[in-house]
């Protein structure tokens, strides 16, 4: 039994990888089959790549499928990732957001601000968000928080509902003030506190499908996802936000990706080191 | 490469030293304690790598204290547990609480060695990948600010298009 991947073998399970996930792998990334779905390849007893493909596709229960997301997804990610965009989030987006929505409110009510992290992958984008809010406002009863965060991967949303990290996870990118703080030792792991987890919810959900009853949100974070999709996925997807999201809504992608020309709806603004989008 | 900073903790005089020269041997960095409250203060004056004590030491402070002061004080020491009788209980709440592995006494000396290579070969491979990971971090923050840079620049020659587009069409 081989792991090789033959040129047939690949465009078969890469276009089966992309109907499910949107994930676009061009040819050269074949080793990326080879050392995330090896392992499924023996644990099925597949001989190759069409029959495992075959396998998931007449699985009723899909078990096979969401294995084989969880192990095709990229869930690299770290607290404060690129510490620029929490800045903007901090320092700009929520300020300005505030004082729009205080202006335009009877006082009655408390302020909403719904945040949606979209593939949050094991949570900690939205978790640092919510450390962000926490860490701002001070008279949380007077805002109607919302924090979303979804992904395509059962094994990430688990993970990130627990809220539990490992050592090197939570070594990256938190402050000793901000880990003590924020989470408490769990036996050789790092849980986040109630008062957090509290906060936030979780969802699993697929970019590429509709974004039926997902409501409205104030502030999108969608940062190094499109990247793994084609050109009309990605097109599709930012089409998708733009719906989702108020008409004075701040959209925040990945610090290397770009718009202007995928999505013609959104224009590009500029904070100190990092740019947001809103709806033209 | 033994590049380890070692920490052995044990009250048995014969054992420290037994252990102390066979890793020196080996290539290693030693450091001794003969009892907890030593070590423990070792420990919070330097790092190590490695943390290898006894389990049961007198004194208020045995192993157990050892690996929780260990584990407080940085997430990178990883701490090995020597128990002098076959309690695999006691073995399974150490893990619990984050140490890495457990040797019984009398320490076999190539067992011990085996383990440390593999952490050394650990310790390495996680070295390798925070450089990486630095180095995806500087190149990504360069690209990042070149990215912004044209995105703006391709916003404003938008602007400035549709402008002339509107004027040629009046």
């Amino acid at each position: 039994m081989s792991c090789e991947i033959t040129p047939d073998e690949f465009r078969i399970i890469s276009k089966y990888v992309c109907d499910i996930t949107g994930i676009h792998l061009d040819q050269g990334k074949e080793y990326l089959i080879e050392t995330r779905l090896g392992g499924l390849l023996k644990e099925y007893g597949c001989s190759s790549y069409s029959e495992l493909q075959h396998k998931a596709g007449t699985d009723p229960d899909k078990s096979l499928e969401r294995k084989i997301i969880d192990a095709i997804t990229t869930n690299e990610t770290l607290f404060f990732r690129d510490t620029a965009p929490f800045e903007l989030l901090q320092h700009k987006i929520l300020p300005d957001l505030i004082d729009l929505r205080a202006a335009g409110s009877s006082g009655l009510f408390p302020i909403p601000i719904r945040i949606w992290s979209a593939a949050c992958s094991t949570g900690q984008e939205i978790y640092s968000i919510a450390v962000v809010l926490k860490e701002l406002l001070p008279d949380p009863k007077k805002y109607n928080i919302r924090l979303l965060g979804t992904d395509i991967s059962d094994a990430a949303i688990a993970q990130a509902s627990y809220g539990r990290y490992n050592k090197f996870e939570i070594e990256r990118g938190l402050s000793q003030d901000r880990l003590h703080k924020y989470f408490t030792p769990y036996g050789d792991m790092w849980k986040i506190r109630d008062e957090i987890r509290a906060m936030v919810s979780f969802k699993k959900m697929n970019l590429i499908q509709p974004f039926d009853g997902l409501g409205k949100f104030d502030i999108v974070f969608c940062r190094n996802v499109a990247i793994y999709f084609s050109r009309k996925d990605r097109e599709r997807l930012f089409d998708k936000i733009a719906r989702i999201l108020e008409p004075d809504g701040y959209l925040i992608v990945g610090s290397t990706e770009s718009l202007t020309g995928v999505y013609p709806g959104f224009e590009p603004k500029r904070y100190l080191r990092s740019i947001f989008y809103q709806l033209k | 490469m033994n590049n380890l900073k070692i920490l052995v903790v044990d009250d048995d005089p014969a054992t420290v030293s037994l252990l102390e020269r066979r890793l020196k041997n080996a290539g290693y960095e030693i450091e001794t304690a003969d009892n907890g409250a030593e070590a423990v203060r070792l420990i919070s004056k330097c790092h190590f790598d490695v943390v290898l004590t006894d389990l049961m030491m007198p004194g208020g402070l045995d192993g157990m204290g050892v690996l929780e002061a260990a584990r407080q004080m940085s997430n990178r020491t990883e701490v090995i547990l020597i128990t002098a009788y076959a309690s695999v209980d006691n073995a399974v709440e150490a893990m619990k609480k984050g140490a890495t592995d457990y040797l019984q006494k009398p320490v076999n000396c190539d067992e011990l060695l085996l383990r440390l290579e593999k952490i050394s070969n650990l310790k390495t491979l996680i070295r390798d990948a925070g450089d990486l990971r630095e180095a995806m971090d500087i190149t990504e923050a360069n690209a990042a600010q070149t990215i912004q840079n044209l995105e703006m620049e391709v916003a404003r020659l938008q602007k400035k298009l549709s402008e002339i587009r509107k004027i040629v069409s009046e």
